[in-house]
C-alpha cells in the first residue's frame, strides 16, 4: 500500500505544481500521468481529476484572491457559461467512448500548447463596450513598478461563448481548461494576464466543481485514487502559488509546451493504437 | 457598497473561508489514508487493483454514511473528504451570492443564484443519470 500511496502522491504533487504555476490546472496533467503511469481506465482518471481540480483551484485561489488579482465580476458572469457546459459535459462522460475522449484530451493538450507559445504580452483596453460597462468588469492591475493601472473588458458574449466550451471540455475530460478560460479572457476580452491567470484559477474550481458533484452522485469516483491525488494536488498547488510571484512566466511557457506536446502525443498515440 | 469594500470583504474572508474548508477536508482524507493503512492495508491494495480494471463501487448510500464513519470505516471516511472538499466551490459561490446581496447588485445576485443552481443541478443529473 506504501508504494502505490508513494507514487500516487509523487504524480499528483508534480501535477498540481505545474498546473498551478502554468495557469492551465491541474487536470491537464494528472489525468495522462494516472492514464499512463498509475495505468488507469480514463474514466477513474478524469473523475479522480475533477476533485483534484477543484482542490488545486482551492490551494491557488488562497494566495491570488489575497493578491487582490482575481476579478469576481468577470468570474460570475463567466462561470454562467462554464457550469452550463460543465454539467453537460460530466453528463455525456458517463456515455462517450474512452477513445473519442482520449483524442479530445490529445486536441486540448494542442491548443494548450499553441495557445501557451502564442503569448503575447497584455494589450490593456482604457475604454470598455457597453455591456462590459453595464456589468462594471473593469478593474486594476500593478505594473512592474506596483502602480495601479485601469483596465477595461470587451466582447463578454464571444469569451462567454468560449467558455460554454470549456465547461464542455471540464466535465468530459476532468481538466479545468484553464488554457480556454485564459485565451477567451485574454485574447477576446482583453484582460491583462495576471488577471486572466488568477480569475482562470477561481473559476477552474466551480466549473470542475459542477462536473465532480455529478461524477460524485453518479458513483464514478474511486475514492482509492481520488482521495491521496486530492491531497498531493493541493499540497502541489499550495506550493506553486507561493512560487507563482517570483517567477517569469516567459521563461517557463517553452517548458510547458514540450510537456503538453508530449502528453498529447502520447494520449493521442494510446487513442489510435488501442492499447 | 463600495468596491474597495467589497474587495477587503473578498480578501480577507475567502481565504479564510477556502483554508477551513480545505483543513476540513484535507483532515478526513488524511484520517481515511490512516485508517486504511492501519486497519486494512490489503483491501486497498486490491481496491487499487480493481479500479484499474475499471470496477468502481457504484453509487453510495449516504443514509448509512454516518454510521460506517462511526464504526471507523475508511472507505466512509474517504467518501465524506471528498465531498467536503467539492463544497469548496459551492461555498464559494454562495459567499459571492451574499456579498452581492449585501451591495443590492441585483444583476449579480440573479448570475451568482444561476451559477449555485447550476451545480445543484449537476448533483440531480449525476443521481438519475
Amino acid at each position: 500500500m506504501l508504494e502505490i500511496l508513494t507514487s500516487l502522491f509523487a504524480l499528483s504533487i508534480g501535477a498540481g505544481f505545474i498546473g498551478s504555476i502554468s495557469g492551465l490546472g491541474g487536470g491537464v496533467f494528472i489525468v495522462p500521468a494516472l492514464v499512463i503511469f498509475a495505468h488507469m481506465p480514463m474514466k477513474v482518471a478524469v473523475g479522480a481529476s475533477l476533485i483534484s481540480v477543484v482542490a488545486t483551484s482551492a490551494g491557488a485561489s488562497v494566495a491570488f484572491v489575497r493578491d487582490g488579482w482575481t476579478n469576481l465580476k468577470v468570474a460570475m458572469v463567466l462561470e454562467c457559461a462554464t457550469v452550463t457546459g460543465a454539467v453537460i459535459g460530466a453528463y455525456l462522460a458517463g456515455v462517450v467512448p474512452t477513445v473519442v475522449l482520449e483524442l479530445l484530451f490529445a486536441a486540448m493538450m494542442l491548443q494548450s500548447a499553441y495557445f501557451t507559445i502564442t503569448k503575447h504580452g497584455d494589450d490593456i483596453l482604457t475604454k470598455g463596450d457597453a455591456l462590459a460597462e453595464r456589468l462594471e468588469l473593469g478593474g486594476e492591475v500593478p505594473d512592474q513598478g506596483g502602480t495601479p493601472i485601469h483596465y477595461e473588458v470587451v466582447k463578454v458574449p464571444q469569451g462567454a461563448a468560449l467558455m460554454v466550451v470549456a465547461g464542455l471540455m471540464s466535465g468530459l475530460l476532468g481538466i479545468g481548461s484553464g488554457a480556454l478560460k485564459v485565451m477567451a479572457m485574454d485574447y477576446i476580452m482583453h484582460l491583462p494576464l495576471k488577471i486572466s491567470s488568477a480569475t482562470s484559477n477561481f473559476m477552474i474550481g466551480v466549473t470542475a466543481g459542477a462536473g465532480a458533484l455529478v461524477f460524485l452522485a453518479r458513483g464514478d469516483v474511486a475514492t482509492t485514487i481520488a482521495a491521496p491525488v486530492a491531497i498531493g494536488v493541493t499540497a502541489g498547488a499550495l506550493g506553486g502559488s507561493r512560487v507563482l510571484p517570483h517567477l517569469k512566466v516567459e521563461s517557463l511557457r517553452i517548458v510547458f509546451v514540450i510537456i503538453l506536446v508530449l502528453i498529447a502525443t502520447e494520449m493521442g498515440w494510446r487513442a489510435l493504437s488501442g492499447i | 457598497m463600495p468596491k474597495q469594500e467589497e474587495d477587503r470583504i473578498l480578501r480577507e474572508w475567502t481565504p479564510i473561508l477556502l483554508r477551513s474548508i480545505l483543513i476540513a477536508a484535507m483532515i478526513f482524507l488524511v484520517s481515511g489514508l490512516i485508517l486504511d493503512y492501519t486497519f486494512a492495508p490489503d483491501y486497498y491494495v486490491d481496491r487499487y487493483r480493481e479500479v484499474q480494471q475499471g470496477h468502481l463501487m457504484g453509487r453510495e448510500k449516504y443514509a448509512l454514511l454516518l454510521g460506517r464513519i462511526r464504526a471507523g470505516n475508511p472507505h466512509a471516511v474517504l467518501t465524506v473528504g471528498l465531498f467536503v472538499l467539492t463544497l469548496v466551490p459551492l461555498a464559494r459561490v454562495a459567499f459571492c451570492f451574499i456579498l452581492f446581496i449585501r451591495e443590492r447588485d441585483y444583476t449579480y445576485v440573479a448570475l451568482t443564484a444561476y451559477v449555485l443552481a447550476g451545480l445543484i443541478v449537476g448533483v440531480l443529473v449525476g443521481s438519475v443519470g
